[in-house]
């Protein structure tokens, strides 16, 4: 090629001289001035100049041209690397390097490619960190917060700003971890709270944030949020304390309630939770629904119902102390103060105005007045009693007095007859009965500086209108008697005079008895008067003539006893038989003069010994011998017979029963001998074997050797255990015998 | 009478206590007996399968038990305790005790309440649901005259017989005070004392063959209707010998009674006519202790020597239990148509 280069060349400059050669030919042939011939000779060189000049300009413009985008190119170089904080790659040593400005160029093209593009990466990360930072921001600070370092700083892409973001990237999602975290848990402790308390949490929580409420997705974090959601935890806090407070005292009334009332476990059983919180802190009290509303309405109503049940019992209390009251009143006959301050209390406890609590009290203290009063009354009131029932007996008695076929034998005659002879004795010893009661009222009187009342009325002058009545009723006796006196000669007279005696004085025994019949109505509507008034029904009294022992003056028995044997022992001894008929009282009769006979006899009794009775039945009976040994001895079998109570409460023998109270053995003989005696149609029915046998023995003869037992008795049992009484106890009772 | 005759004495149970028998008595519930024994156990049997359900032992002779419900039941014992024993578990435990050797027990429905009455003279009444320990269970403490003999209770009456011949009735609500204080009827030493199931008095029998019946109501129509009579006795070769009446026993539906004796008798009464209604075959040795079942369709009959004559040598210990017949414990009313009661 050069080959062809150099030919061209050549071709050209032979070009050129050809034509410079044809040019002066062609001259030559014009003959051209040589003037001419230079000139134009002057003008092609000076226009060949300019082709050059002009060629040499264009060259060196391009120059500069590349020259300058060169420069350029490092210049943006530089830029590039000192925005991203590198150092410059391109060190100018191209000078010696590479030779031409285009291959340098070319050189510098492609760093500044890939420059570039590291740029625009290294833009892309901090756009990237910033926009992070940014939506974190958001997150934290609220939508408020302006994008406003959303534009990079170009100039500045180094890793140093960088790892800077980087650091505030991490330092900004900490804080929202540590939000995030704070909230979970004030949601949690939210739902928690709103379980105990029976609030929707969604609901609640929904109001605060929407966000919150979603179960997935992220949750808000916002400053706003997190304040609400702790203003939200507080409310709920107070609203716990309140409700907490609520349910406490309502548990400690329902405690109270249960332990006043003594509630079944099994209703206890359901409230138990409500109960054993009661102690409990705030933040013990973890049971959904525990402090639900409906709840503490549900426990209210039970706290409720208690109290009403309460109120209802107390009343009901009210009500039988009240009547407990009246109780005592009546039986005592008192009368309650009339404008008792209890009437009027319970009428408010009725009409709910006054705790009932406060009125019991009341009532307690007045009955306790009472109940004092009463006993300070008992012994006045028992000697009453005896007395009233003694004024019945006589009513009775008169009553009886008036039949005239009373001595008729109807079934059960022996019975009223035997009461008509005990109520004849009573009505003996009414009057010394009264003067002693009025004596123990008036001293009653004198000492409490009070009448004593009887059912509101003063019992001395019930006394007094009695015994002026009785008189009357002992006048009007007298009267009948003279008149019968009078009759009786009349018809003497009579008979004297005509003959014959006219038939029995019918009229007369009518008379006596219509008349009686009026004293005995109005005595007894007397005294059944005040009872009536005063609703105190007569049979309600105890009767005291049987029942209520009466201490008898055990000297005066005994002086009966030993007057009786005295006298008429012969007479008692062979009444045994009768006497035995009369069951059990006469039967200790019987068989203490049957002892005091057996001097063989083992017992130790000693005859005679003094005897105190403490039941009437058996007071009657000794005092029936009394007055019989002194009347007719043949009346004893039928009055015996007559007092129809075989079995009445054994007399209290005091040192007689100690003895007869020691074990069988000791006593063998006589023993049996008593009962076998005893001919009652139930021991004909009951028991098998009847006949009196002389000399019977109870088949146990365990003697203990020692002295002092003897004294004491000891059961089957506690000899075969061995038990023996304590010293001391021995010494007691030696004192006692 | 056209039935057959019934066994002589009745079934007798197997493996008996082997020394005297105390006490025994039927469950309310159902056919269990319960036996307590001077050989220091407590013995718990069925009656109907005649079969040994439990046993228990205790640190002396065991003077009385009761049935709490079918399950447990209390005892009293002469070491002075008094214990709770449950048979399920074959467990006991104290309740509490006493200053002496306790002579009764018996445990109150009405009031929950065990009572036990002491030679100590002293009765106690105990709680025994609380715990146990002796001042958590113990109720209260009350005096009595004498040495406790024997105690029945009826609803909240509660009828205590002591030596001395005391009686004293109380009322359960309130035991601070008797509500009657008596004096026995009979004029020797007190073995028995039973309530009637209606509730109106109670029997008592002493070791003179005798029982006297009371009632509770104090008015004289009330005192007017108790009576005594004489049981027990045989005479023999021109001798009367005269037995105590260790047993009384109430029919629990027709309110008649059986009474046991030293001489091995067992005879049935109705109270209220007065008559005898049977007299069943002699039994080996003394009747230690009576009780009717729950429908009082059985009677168990304890036939075991009671110590009248000391040591001695006497007849091995049984207990028979009859099944009884309606002729036997049945009242028969003869003309009066509305008997005292």
């Amino acid at each position: 090629m050069s080959e062809g280069e150099n030919k061209m060349l050549t071709l050209t400059e032979t070009t050129c001289g050809t034509l410079l050669n044809e040019l002066q030919i062609i001259w030559e042939e014009v003959g051209e001035s040589d003037t001419e011939k230079d000139r134009m000779l002057l003008e092609l060189e000076r226009e060949c100049l300019e082709v050059y000049r002009r060629k040499v300009d264009q060259a060196n413009k391009c120059r500069a041209q590349l020259r300058q985008a060169i420069a350029d190119a490092e210049a943006e170089l530089a830029a590039i690397c000192s925005s991203i904080g590198e150092p410059p790659v391109h060190i100018r040593q191209s000078d010696q390097s590479t030779g031409s400005l285009k291959a340098e160029l070319r050189a510098i093209l492609p760093q500044i490619e890939e420059m570039r593009k590291r740029k625009s990466d290294r833009k892309n990360q901090f756009i990237e960190v910033n926009g992070e930072i940014q939506s974190i921001k958001n997150e934290i600070y609220g939508g408020g917060y302006a994008s406003k370092d959303v534009a990079v700083n170009e100039t500045d892409l180094s890793l140093r700003k960088l790892e800077e973001l980087h650091i505030e990237l991490q330092a900004l999602e900490n804080v929202k971890c540590e939000r995030l975290k704070h909230v979970h848990e004030h949601l949690n402790y939210l739902y928690i709270g709103c379980s105990v308390i029976g609030l929707d949490f969604k609901q609640t929580v929904s109001d605060i944030h929407p966000s919150l409420g979603e179960p997935e997705g992220s949750k808000d974090i916002s400053n706003g949020t997190i304040e609400q959601l702790r203003t939200a935890i507080q409310r709920m806090q107070e609203v716990k304390i309140q409700r907490m407070q609520q349910l406490r005292d309502l548990a400690s009334s329902l405690l109270e309630l249960w332990n006043l009332m003594d509630t079944p476990i099994e209703e206890q059983q359901i409230f138990q939770k409500v109960t054993c919180n009661i102690a409990a802190s705030e933040d013990e009290i973890t049971e959904p629904g525990m402090l639900s509303a409906d709840f503490i309405k549900y426990v209210n109503a039970e706290v409720s119902r208690l109290e009403e049940l309460k109120v209802s019992k107390m009343k009901e209390l009210v009500f039988k102390k009240r009547g407990e009251l009246e109780d005592i009143c009546r039986k005592t006959h008192l009368i309650p103060e009339s404008d008792n301050p209890v009437d009027l209390a319970i009428e408010a406890v009725e009409s709910g105005a006054v705790d009932a609590s406060c009125v019991l009290e009341q009532i307690e203290l007045q009955i306790s007045k009472v109940r004092e009063e009463a006993l300070n009354r008992k012994d006045v009131l028992e000697k009453v009693e005896k007395w009233m029932a003694a004024c019945d007996e006589e009513s009775w008695l008169e009553e009886y007095n008036r039949d005239d076929n009373r001595y008729s034998a109807v079934r059960g005659a022996h019975l009223v007859l035997k009461r008509a002879e005990k109520a004849r004795i009573l009505v003996n010893k009414l009057p010394a009965m009264v003067e002693t009661l009025a004596s123990k009222i008036t001293a009653w009187e004198k000492e409490n500086g009070v009448y004593f009342t009887y059912d509101g009325v003063r019992l001395l002058s019930m006394l007094e209108d009695y015994m002026t009545l009785r008189q009357e009723k002992e006048l009007e006796r007298k009267r009948q008697r003279d008149q019968k006196k009078l009759h009786g000669q009349l018809l003497t007279e009579q008979e004297a005079l005509y003959g014959s005696k006219p038939s029995p004085m019918k009229n007369q025994s009518a008379k006596k008895g219509a008349r009686l019949s009026c004293g005995g109505a109005a005595t007894s509507r007397r005294l059944s008067l005040g009872g009536n008034m005063l609703q105190t029904p007569r049979h309600d009294m105890p009767p005291p003539a049987k029942a209520t022992p009466v201490i008898r003056n055990a000297k005066k028995t005994e002086r009966i006893t030993q007057d009786s044997l005295k006298e008429d022992g012969f007479q008692i001894l062979s009444g045994r038989r009768g006497l035995d008929l009369a069951g059990l009282p006469a039967n200790q009769h019987s068989l203490n003069l049957l002892n005091c006979r057996e001097t063989e006899s083992p017992m130790m009794r000693k005859p005679f010994s003094p005897i105190t009775s403490t039941d009437s039945s058996r007071s009657n009976a000794t005092k029936f011998l009394g007055d019989l040994n002194q009347k007719h001895n043949d009346m004893m079998p039928k009055m015996l017979t007559s007092n129809n109570t075989p079995f009445t409460t054994p007399s209290k023998i005091i040192s007689a029963a100690e003895e007869e109270n020691r074990m069988p053995q000791v006593m063998a003989t006589p023993v049996p001998s008593t009962p076998s005696t005893m001919p009652i149609p139930m021991h004909l029915a009951m028991t098998p074997m009847q006949k009196p046998l002389p000399s019977a023995t109870m088949q146990i003869a365990i003697t203990p050797a020692k002295s002092v037992d003897e004294e004491i008795e000891y059961s089957f049992e506690e000899k075969r255990a061995g038990f023996v009484l304590p010293r001391s106890h021995l010494v007691n009772l030696m004192q006692v015998l | 009478m056209a039935s057959a005759p019934p066994p002589s004495t009745g079934r007798e149970l197997l493996s008996p206590p082997t020394d005297g028998i105390s006490n025994l008595r039927f469950s309310n519930h159902s056919d269990h007996l319960l036996v307590s024994s001077w050989d220091k156990s407590v013995r718990l049997y069925d009656a109907t399968a005649n079969a040994l359900r439990g046993e228990f032992m205790h640190g002396g002779a065991v003077l009385d038990c009761c049935f709490h419900d079918d399950t447990s039941g209390f005892s009293a014992s002469a070491d002075h305790t008094v214990r709770r024993l449950v048979f399920n578990y074959n467990r006991e435990d104290v309740l509490g005790r006493h200053d002496g050797p306790v002579r009764c027990i018996e445990y109150s429905y009405a009031t929950g309440q065990v009572i036990t009455g002491s030679w100590d003279k002293t009765l106690k009444c105990w709680d025994p649901r609380s715990s146990s320990g002796q001042d958590r269970s113990l109720v209260g403490t009350y005096t009595q005259p004498e040495r406790v003999y024997s105690m029945s209770l009826v609803g909240n009456r509660l009828v205590v017989a002591t030596a001395g011949r005391h009686v004293n009735v109380y009322d359960l609500r309130n035991m601070s005070q008797p509500e009657q204080r008596r004096e026995s009827s009979l004029k020797y030493q007190t073995r028995c004392v039973r309530c009637y199931p209606n509730g109106t008095g109670y029997a008592l029998s002493s070791v003179e063959g005798r029982v006297a019946m009371e009632f509770f109501d104090l008015s004289e129509t009330g005192q007017s209707k108790k009576y005594a009579f004489k049981c027990h006795r045989k005479s023999e070769a021109g001798r009367d010998i005269v037995y105590p009446v260790n047993a009384i026993a109430f029919h629990p539906i027709y309110g008649t009674f059986a009474t046991g004796g030293c001489d091995g008798y067992v005879n049935v009464w109705d109270g209220n006519n007065k008559k005898r209604l049977y007299q069943y075959t002699k039994y080996p040795t003394s009747i230690a202790a009576l009780s009717f079942s729950r429908d009082g369709r059985l009677l168990a009959v304890a036939s075991s020597y009671t110590y009248e004559e000391g040591d001695k040598t006497h007849e091995p210990d049984a207990i028979f239990v009859r099944s009884v017949n309606e002729v036997e414990v049945k009242p028969k009313p003869k003309m009066l148509p509305n008997p005292a009661s």
